[in-house]
């Protein structure tokens, strides 16, 4: 049963990304001039028939469903074609050493956000109505209100110029320095962290706030189990599995965050790569980029999906 | 035949009836006070961005060269940045493009969203299957990317960055009004509208729309802060509308970074005008939602 719906669901997301990458290949193709103007500069200087020479050398003068296939084939050898700019350079080699670095940030945000936003709306659940409850309510609020980059920018002047915190300056590989890396990582993670703590404080408390008050937490209760063991191992078990729902509903959002964290804090992630190749003009770039970012979010959502029976051995794959 | 008295329409003069939507107003109030003076903050924002030529103490793209990052004074309420532009009016008039955005770009997206829901929900079968997963593939793209993709391909205006965030906000609009028409589509007394002969465009305009209104204003109510945010984000990485044009994330690029230390208002301003006016819109939201539709409760964001 479980094979099966893993098979169904990785279907979906072939589909899924098979239509995200006609959408991203659609909106790179509004642009009016193309690739070759973007990689030339100016063109005024260079005559026309060696400009047709060029598109047709590029594979530029193709119909578009021709460049598609092509964009399509070079997705499949691993290449995901030319940078314009970086002669020689693949797409796909410039991301992978961009995207394990925005990916950590993420992960990192993630469980700070899960350690920030659980406990806290359990608390704000079991204390429902309290000053307490009210005041984490209001955190979390301006959690969802205040903009990460604002924060983290706030962090940044005031932390230099009060507290002897550096944005970190150099890049610290994972590989050569594990300490260290982590170090760098954890302002901009916490940072990161703090904006989605807000959204699963929320949904955790209301879920807690449902399950105090089922049949098996009043169960749990007459058996004599202390309340602190029933919202423990009872009620919080339950309500975790709204909390996964929105890390795969917020996938895209925490990939975002991860984007504008990592180049505020100059970190060489996949939003750095993006903004560069946009302001370069480096189209394969952009699109692939557009793409893996895609990807990631799609497979979280996989993982996400899939994992749900491993936590509630109830949920049922239909 | 008598004729009918034309006051049996007209209510006693005695009785005056309050309008319904000042009544909404007052029992809301009564109920979620916070939630309404939060409403009231939001309502001087956007009055004070309105009358931003009234307001402003200068234009807010000359440049006053005396008064480079000069601290907040009577002249400069908020100061001034690096090139002696006065911050008060800048956040002024900056407003009116970022509250222009996170309102034109929601009702757009939220219009876009609740039409593809109600087909999607309303026709079913394969339209449905293929308009979903459309749906899950721009939902899959970061908002960000998907927003630097379209700044890279597009002209940086005020239209092309309310389309390009309409974008990123109908998938979530669709998808929720989507589940109500499944739900409403079920109900009886559509199955009696049909039997009575209701053709499906009265259907669907009389007796199921209607239905997702309250779902849909809270949907939007929500959205204009994610998009104002966004904006923002987008402004900070010089991706909004083009400069010198104020708007509340573009100020936080121009210089604040580089001067911040220097003059760390320049930051500060924007900030904290994105923060209050968004926190005031979750306030309000969250108010509103308890309100019109308690089905939505705990939904996230």
């Amino acid at each position: 049963m479980l094979r099966v719906y893993i098979f169904k669901r990785m279907i979906a997301s072939v589909v899924v990304m098979f239509l995200l990458s006609l959408i991203i290949f659609v909106l790179m193709h509004l642009l009016d001039g193309d690739a070759l103007i973007a990689k030339l500069g100016e063109t005024g200087r260079i005559p026309k028939d060696q400009l047709d020479g060029l598109r047709a050398e590029m594979g530029l003068d193709d119909p578009l469903a021709v460049q598609y296939l092509h964009w399509v084939a070079s997705l499949f050898d691993g290449s995901m074609g030319e940078s314009l700019i970086y002669d020689g350079r693949t797409v796909s080699s410039r991301i992978l050493s961009a995207l394990p670095i925005t990916l950590e940030l993420g992960l990192l945000g993630m469980l700070s956000a899960i350690l920030i936003g659980v406990p806290l709306g359990v608390v704000s659940a079991v204390r429902q109505d309290s000053f307490l409850d009210y005041g984490i309510r209001m955190v979390s609020l301006l959690g969802l209100s205040i903009p990460q980059f604002f924060l983290g920018l706030i962090i940044i002047i005031y932390g230099t110029l009060y507290l002897g915190y550096h944005p970190p300056r150099f890049y610290v590989p994972i590989t050569d320095d594990p300490i260290g890396n982590i170090k760098m990582m954890l302002i901009p993670s916490l940072i990161l962290g703090f904006g989605l703590s807000a959204s699963i404080m929320r949904i955790t408390r209301s879920t807690v706030l449902e399950a105090l008050h089922e049949d098996y937490a009043r169960t749990a209760r007459a058996k004599g189990l202390k309340e602190r063991t029933v919202v423990i191992k009872h009620v919080l078990r339950n309500a975790l599995i709204p909390v996964m729902t929105l890390v795969g509903n917020q996938a895209a959002f925490i990939f975002s965050g991860a984007l504008i964290i990592e180049i505020l804090f100059v970190l060489p992630g996949m939003g750095r790569l993006t903004i560069e190749a946009i302001q370069q003009r480096d189209y394969p770039q952009v699109q692939g980029c557009a793409l893996i970012a895609g990807a990631v979010v799609v497979g979280i959502n996989l993982l996400v999906d899939v994992s749900y029976g491993w936590v509630d051995p109830r949920v049922k794959y239909g | 035949m008598t004729a009918i008295p034309q006051d049996i329409f007209a209510s006693p003069s005695s009785v005056v009836r309050t309008p319904r939507f000042i009544r909404f107003c007052i029992s809301f109030a009564k109920r979620k006070p916070v939630a309404a003076a939060s409403a009231l903050v939001l309502l001087i924002v956007v009055l004070m961005c309105v009358f931003a030529p009234v307001l402003a103490t200068a234009d807010p793209n000359r440049q006053e060269l005396g008064a480079r990052l000069a601290p907040p004074s009577r002249e400069h309420y908020l100061g001034a940045d690096q090139l002696g532009r006065d911050t008060f009016s800048r956040i002024l008039y900056g407003g009116r493009i970022s509250l222009g955005a996170g309102l034109g770009a929601t009702l757009a997206g939220v219009g876009l969203g609740v039409v593809i829901g109600l087909v999607s929900g309303y026709t079913g079968g394969k339209l449905d299957l293929v308009l979903q997963r459309l749906m899950d593939a721009i939902m899959a793209l970061p908002p960000l990317i998907l927003l630097m993709v379209l700044a890279s391909t597009l002209d940086q205006n005020f239209q092309n960055m309310v389309f390009a965030i309409a974008i990123f906000v109908a998938p979530g609009a669709s998808r929720i009004v989507r589940g109500y028409v499944l739900s409403i589509k079920e109900m009886p007394y559509v199955d009696a509208a049909r039997s009575l002969g209701a053709t499906p465009t009265r259907l669907v305009f009389r007796h199921i729309l209607p239905n997702t209104f309250a779902a849909v204003i809270v949907v939007a109510s929500i959205s204009v802060g994610s998009v104002i945010i966004i904006e923002a984000a987008l402004g900070y990485l010089g991706l909004s509308v083009r400069m010198p044009t104020a708007t509340w994330g573009n100020m936080l690029n121009s210089g604040a970074q580089t001067y911040m230390e220097l003059s760390p208002i320049l930051a500060i301003a924007p900030g904290v005008a994105i923060a209050l006016t968004v926190f005031s819109i979750n306030l309000f939201g969250d108010g509103l939602r308890d309100v019109l539709d308690p089905r939505l409760r705990g939904k996230g964001r």
